[in-house]
């Protein structure tokens, strides 16, 4: 009982770290319908922002959230502009043109910072004790963080002007275009926005695991499966996607190995997707 | 207009590629012998790639799985040849098991590394396709498998030599014969002219029109009365198959198959190949093949990390100029728009 609920706890933090990772995919999936293959580069450039102010720089982490926030967010804005809005309309050419953009971004990774893996220190040592079950408070802070994080984006989209465009061009664009709303300013914003959530993910995750110029693909993945299985319609979706995707590759991974847990999670994802494409927890089709 | 006229330029690209490969060995240059052998073999994986993508639209982002499945399967039939291979025993496997026994001949192997990847792929079209799962949706779901099939060859180290893979392989043979590298050479390079005839003949039928028909407007075909799910189903089997083969050709040609020649690296490495050299046309896919991977050898050992920047660098202006890749580039007779403005079309 009490290893179950360490597994359950462990879940909970590797679904707050997929959540975050997957939150920027969904809502740039779900307003420009843009499937981004650097994501998982953006979320890099994150990690080695954090790297960057914490070990080169010196300053503590907390300093190093908004500042990988703000640097992938700038990343993705420059993104936008330069590649994704030049190809809109033409979701394969976008996605070969974002596969381009990550090999680039992998590449100048490990041309400036070398193909090591880098590492950052915890920013919170000590750890919480239930009798067996042991939770490190770090693991805490980053299940409190993105669940803040996760209500402050819920509340810039449905609680402000900028978020109600967005809604407004998710749900039709032409019209809003012709509501007078800039859909191009948006979308760079939003993409900013998304990345800028990448940013975060990266930075949470850094002192965590590894940091490297290509460890971006497992997060990709990860981002794409919570996305599908939660579809790109609601916070709620995403919220249980993730939770899914992690909770349940802990819980196998728990009673079998972790290979045999992210294969089998895939498997089920794959399985879930034939019978509801739009997303399990999507609402019925307009 | 005379019938010579008619016939497209990119056909004589495909003629001077095949009449190169064909008359390379002749130089007697060994090293680089071996290595056109192995680029040869990615032909055939970039044809298999070509058919399911620049004929049907389907971008599969995990295509090296197929690849990988032949590979694989040959490599362990090659060293389980005189009894438990070397990796196996290491943890403690004392016999050999029964699939495995049974893929140690030679034309068991090559069957079975033809079938597994066809019969996969066969029974992955059929669960997805059936239920309209398509575009983006079948390139995320290929992706997100080529990362498992990477992690569980990984897993089975004793089955699969895990992180380094199944080394020390035997040459290319035939009916238990070993060949001399001209053999070898010249049968890998028969089979890429069978891959190539059989492809063209596909894509030249009835068949390969409906597939075209499928990547332009898929809805429409239905009305026509097409089953789309059905054909999407077979395209991605035969081009499993193809892909199979190559991994087949791959393990002995290579000498070695590890984890990285079947997961997302791979895959995408030949999603680059047929993106720079264009899609739809076979030539490109041979072109771009060859292009990447002899620059490549030329390059990478000077400038390493530089030429994968590169590599993503020419992608991207392949996509923002020549969105048809290089082949995209070249006159086509019987086109009825600019090839930048049909590929601005496909969605």
């Amino acid at each position: 009982m009490e290893s179950f609920a360490a597994l359950l706890l462990n879940g909970l933090n590797s679904s707050a770290l997929i959540l975050i990772a997957a939150l920027g995919m969904v809502i740039i999936c779900g307003l420009m319908n843009v499937i981004n293959l650097a994501h998982g580069e953006l979320i890099m450039i994150g990690a080695y922002t954090a790297y960057g102010v914490t070990q080169s720089l010196g300053y503590p982490f907390f300093a190093a959230l908004p500042a990988a926030f703000a640097v992938t967010a700038a990343a993705g804005a420059a993104m936008e502009r330069l590649v994704v809005k030049r190809l809109a309309g033409r979701p394969a050419e976008t996605m070969l043109a974002t596969f381009g953009v990550s090999v680039v971004l992998q590449q100048l990774a490990n041309v400036a910072f070398g193909a090591q893996s880098k590492y950052v220190a915890i920013p919170i040592d000590g750890k919480l004790a239930f009798g067996k079950v042991v939770v490190p408070f770090y693991n805490l802070f980053t299940i409190l963080f993105v669940a803040a994080v996760t209500a402050g984006t819920v509340l810039l989209l449905h609680r402000t002007k900028f978020g109600k465009r967005v809604r407004a061009i998710t749900q039709n664009r032409e019209m809003a275009e012709c509501l007078g709303i800039d859909s191009s300013r948006v979308d760079t914003f939003t993409f900013a926005f998304g990345s800028g959530l990448a940013g975060l993910a990266g930075a949470l995750a850094a002192p965590v695991k590894t940091v490297s110029p290509f460890m971006g693909g497992p997060y990709l993945v990860n981002s794409f499966m919570t996305s599908v299985v939660g579809g790109v319609a609601s916070f709620f979706g995403t919220s249980a996607g993730s939770l899914l995707v992690g909770e349940s590759t802990a819980l196998i991974g728990g009673v079998s190995n972790d290979v045999l847990a992210n294969i089998l999670v895939l498997l089920l994802i794959i399985a879930a997707i034939r019978f509801r494409p739009e997303g399990l927890f999507a609402k019925e089709r307009r | 207009m005379t019938r010579f006229a008619k016939i497209p330029a990119a056909r004589y690209l495909d003629l001077a590629l095949f009449l190169a490969l064909g008359l390379f060995p002749l130089t007697g240059l060994m090293f680089y012998t071996q290595l056109l052998q192995k680029y040869m073999v990615f032909l055939i994986f970039a044809y298999s790639l070509d058919l399911l993508w620049g004929y049907a639209g389907l971008m599969d982002l995990g295509h090296a799985v197929l690849f990988g499945m032949g590979g694989y399967l040959m490599a362990l039939s090659l060293s389980a040849r005189s009894g438990v291979p070397e990796f196996m025993a290491r943890y403690g496997v004392e016999q050999l098991p029964a699939w495995l026994a049974a893929i140690v001949p030679e034309p068991a192997a090559v069957l079975a590394g033809i079938l597994v990847p066809a019969l996969f792929a066969g029974l992955l079209g059929r669960f997805l396709f059936f239920s309209r799962v398509g575009g983006v949706f079948f390139s995320v779901i290929t992706l997100a498998l080529a990362q498992a099939f990477n992690l569980f060859i990984q897993s089975q180290q004793e089955y699969t030599g895990g992180f380094n893979g199944i080394g020390g392989l035997p040459g290319l043979s035939l009916f238990g014969r070993p060949l001399t590298l001209a053999q070898g050479y010249y049968l890998v390079f028969g089979l890429v002219l069978l891959v190539y005839a059989f492809c063209r003949g596909l894509t030249a039928s009835r068949f390969g029109l409906v597939l075209r028909g499928i990547r332009e407007n898929g809805a429409r075909l239905e009305f026509l009365g097409y089953d789309q799910a059905r054909f999407k189903t077979a395209v991605f089997a035969v081009s499993g198959a193809l892909a199979g083969l190559a991994g087949v050709l791959y393990a002995p040609v290579n000498g070695m198959i590890a984890p990285n020649d079947v997961g997302m690296e791979f895959s995408t490495a030949a999603v680059v190949w047929l993106a720079i050299g264009g899609r739809g046309s076979l030539t490109g896919a041979a072109l771009g093949a060859m292009l990447v991977n002899v620059l490549g050898n030329a390059l990478s050992e000077q400038f390493g990390a530089y030429w994968q920047l590169l590599l993503g660098a020419a992608l991207l202006a392949v996509v923002f100029f020549a969105p048809q890749g290089i082949t995209g580039v070249l006159p086509r007779p019987g086109a009825r728009s600019s090839p930048g403005k049909a590929a601005g079309k496909r969605a």
